[in-house]
């Protein structure tokens, strides 16, 4: 068939693509010309965008290999992107009013059209946060990452790891239901064991209505005022210190460049790809896989809503989500103001001296070296299963009154009550204590390093089975103590004095001394626990008038 | 020429460049600490709306022997009668503010949030808690109704026993006669 009249002929799309990027306002946009996938073009791309340029224009090869980072760093940030438009959605149907909020998340719930799944969204990109945050800072440390000049990015990434631990607990009050209310009381309460700013911490100044606690809660209990402040802190306050270090963050990872293991500098050159499209299409992919699976599992598990705060009736067990089981776990056998306070000080300060107790500045950089790093590599993973062992027990172990439940056991069995506990009098703890740090201190130092594993292990063994004997002999413990004892008597061998022994007592005396308090303080707690489940000693050094208790 | 007047500075110049910047940055300073101040004083509610913290408990013959519920859904407040008299625990425990649970059976008050285990006296045997419970105070109305006072505590062994916290009750004699 002819038409009176003839057709402009139909362009191809590559003629179509070619117009609109050629095009005036396509070239006001978009920095730099036609695109020819040279190098030049591909580092372009990365330089001439704001958001792209975070990255460096080429990457070494090593850091690509997905095994080396698990994309951990970049996915905790899109986490933080997830948490971002799913919070902001929610808060077009949250009002943090006392007798609002809980009928808002009903609403959000049940009336919302997807704002189950928004919810749920929420909430499970914050533990995910959580938990790929930690598993960041292992990642980091496991490859030397922290190493100079690193060491300042890795004191950053601790402070980001506390803040997402803040936003998730100001973000958990907001929906007002048991949990809510149990868990800020306790974390406030917390704060009121502090020394000197808390009115029931050791030496208080301040009483029940002027201390931090007062502050944080805006009153002298969880109420309106509470409900209020940490919904500004959870959408406003803390998102934003936490955006403004993460920039940091970025930018540090990018001027001291990726970890990655050390070659000679003209080597450099040929080590190197192109960020574009090598990096970002990796980072797309680990993106997209994540959106994929948190979506996934968003729409086959709601979010958590438990009944409405009830500030006179605690659930029975009053338990903490995973992440701060741990911590939940760990007051049960200290006082307040240490489980509370100084032990997650003294963790977060530990964990920032790292790489400045570190010996070997460039060992082990870039790979995954337990060899190389045996102290380094022993302590951390020696913490850290502490702390998921603490988890673990917090969250499966526990039951009603806070029992030990087996998870096989049903809750509704009757466990008998706890038996009294006993201090000692302020003589024998000061001894006591005095003495595991002096001790502590001086017995790796006795002997030379160059000693043998086997052997030395089974002296130890030896010497800790005639402990146990003596003191069964002598004072009449039963077998379960005898277990304890042994336990944790061989532990601390172990790790409080032959691993110092050969790994600590060369270096010089000052980080010599710092490590060992730092290792003794970690051990220390672990004894504690063991002295307290063997012996049910309650504190080992006790001056109720000061309120200090350990 | 600057540099040259600075260094012969005469002595009856009245601000050299050294003190006019120490009384700047003093003042820069002075003014950020009071800042700090005004904004931590602000953080402190001058007002709070909390619900009161006394309340009745009915008489004191409607309570028999030993340690009463009825108060801890509505007060969190344990009404516990002995041989003496009468007297209040507030049901929050000292370790971390949760509220203990009354077991009769093992005559203990159990906390659900971290297993701190109590007497009927609010002493603690077991768990974490640092001190015993705090007593609040409570005294008889005219009336013949309890009134008990959340606001006024006291968990000290000896002061926890005086009137202010304490109702001397005869016991079961006027219970009875009322019988």
């Amino acid at each position: 068939m002819k038409l009176p009249f003839q057709l402009p002929p139909i362009p191809k799309p590559e003629e179509i693509k070619k117009k609109i990027i050629d095009s005036q306002i396509w070239r006001s946009m978009f920095r730099g010309g036609v695109w020819k996938d040279t190098p030049r073009d591909r580092a372009q791309h990365i330089l001439g965008n704001v958001w792209l340029h975070l990255q460096p224009s080429r990457v070494r090869k090593h850091g690509l290999k997905w095994t080396y980072t698990f994309g951990l760093g970049g996915l905790s940030f899109f986490l933080f992107l997830i948490l971002t438009v799913t919070g902001v959605l929610l808060m077009f149907y949250y009002r943090p009013a006392v007798d609002l909020a809980y009928r808002d998340m009903k609403d959000l719930e049940y009336a919302v059209s997807l704002g189950s799944f928004i919810r749920a969204m929420h909430r499970w990109s914050a533990h995910a946060m959580v938990l790929i945050v930690i598993l960041h800072m292992i990642r980091v440390f496991l490859t030397g990452s922290y190493k100079s000049p690193r060491e300042f990015n890795w004191i950053i990434g601790v402070v980001l790891l506390v803040l997402t631990l803040l936003l998730s607990f100001t973000g958990y009050l907001l929906p007002w239901d048991q949990l809510a209310l149990w868990a800020v009381t306790v974390g406030t309460n917390m704060a009121a064991a502090s020394p000197m700013l808390g009115a029931e911490g050791p030496f208080a100044m301040l009483g029940r209505s002027n201390d931090v606690r007062f502050v944080l809660l805006g009153g002298k209990a969880v109420g309106a005022n509470t409900l209020l402040r940490f919904y500004v802190l959870h959408c406003v306050l803390v998102p934003l210190v936490a955006g403004a270090l993460m920039i940091v963050h970025f930018w540090r990872v990018r001027k001291d460049t990726f970890s990655g293991p050390i070659i000679k500098p003209e080597e450099l050159p040929h080590d190197k790809v192109d960020t574009w499209p090598h990096l970002i299409v990796r980072e797309y992919v680990a993106a997209l896989l994540c959106l994929i699976f948190v979506s996934g599992w968003s729409l086959l598990m709601k979010a958590p809503l438990e009944e409405m705060a009830n500030p006179t009736v605690t659930p029975n067990p009053s338990k903490a989500p995973w992440y701060f089981t741990g911590l939940q776990e760990l007051l049960v056998y200290f006082d307040p103001w240490i489980a509370g306070v100084v032990l997650p000080t003294l963790i977060m300060v530990g964990l920032m001296a790292i790489p400045f107790l570190d010996p070997d500045k460039q060992k082990g950089v870039g790979r995954y070296a337990f060899r190389e790093r045996p102290a380094a590599m022993t302590y951390f993973l020696f913490g850290v299963g502490m702390w998921f062992s603490l988890i673990f027990i917090g969250s499966f172990l526990r039951g009603p009154n806070w029992d030990i439940y087996w998870p096989w056991e049903s809750w509704l069995i009757h466990k008998a009550p706890p038996p009294h506990t006993w201090s000692l009098p302020i003589p024998a703890g000061l001894a006591l204590v005095g003495i595991y740090f002096v001790v502590g201190m001086v017995l790796p130092k006795l002997s030379k390093p160059d000693f043998q594993w086997k052997s030395a292990l089974r002296t130890g063994l030896l010497a800790m089975l005639g402990i146990v004997a003596l003191s069964k002999i002598c004072m009449h413990i039963g077998w379960d103590q005898m277990a304890w004892l042994f336990v944790f008597g061989y532990i601390y061998y172990v790790f409080g004095v032959l691993v110092p022994r050969k790994h600590l007592s060369t270096q010089d005396h000052i980080r010599y001394v710092t490590a060992m308090v730092l290792v003794l303080l970690m051990l220390g707690v672990l004894m504690k626990i063991g002295i307290r489940l063997g012996f049910h000693i309650k504190y080992i050094l006790t001056i109720p008038q000061v309120n200090f208790n350990i | 020429m600057a540099e040259t007047t600075a260094q012969n500075a005469p002595a009856n110049q009245e601000i050299s460049r050294r003190s006019f910047l120490k009384l700047g940055w003093g003042a820069f300073l002075a003014f950020l600490a009071a800042s700090a101040g005004a904004t931590l004083r602000f953080i402190f509610p001058n007002v709070l709306y909390e619900p009161p913290e006394t309340f009745k408990a009915g008489k004191p013959e409607d309570y028999s022997q030993g340690v009463s519920t009825r108060w801890t859904k509505a007060q969190r407040v344990w009404i516990v009668r002995n041989d003496q008299g009468i007297y209040a625990i507030w049901a929050r425990c000292t370790h971390l503010g949760c509220t203990p649970n009354w077991f009769q059976a093992e005559n203990r008050f159990r906390c659900p949030c971290h297993g701190s285990n109590y007497t009927p006296q609010g002493d603690v045997i077991a768990g974490p808690a640092p001190k015993p419970m705090y007593r609040c105070a409570i005294r008889l109305l005219p009336s013949g109704e309890l009134l008990v006072d959340k606001s006024i505590l006291e968990n000290r062994l000896v002061l926890r026993e005086k009137s202010q916290f304490f109702v001397a009750f005869a016991g079961n004699s006027s219970a009875t006669a009322k019988a």
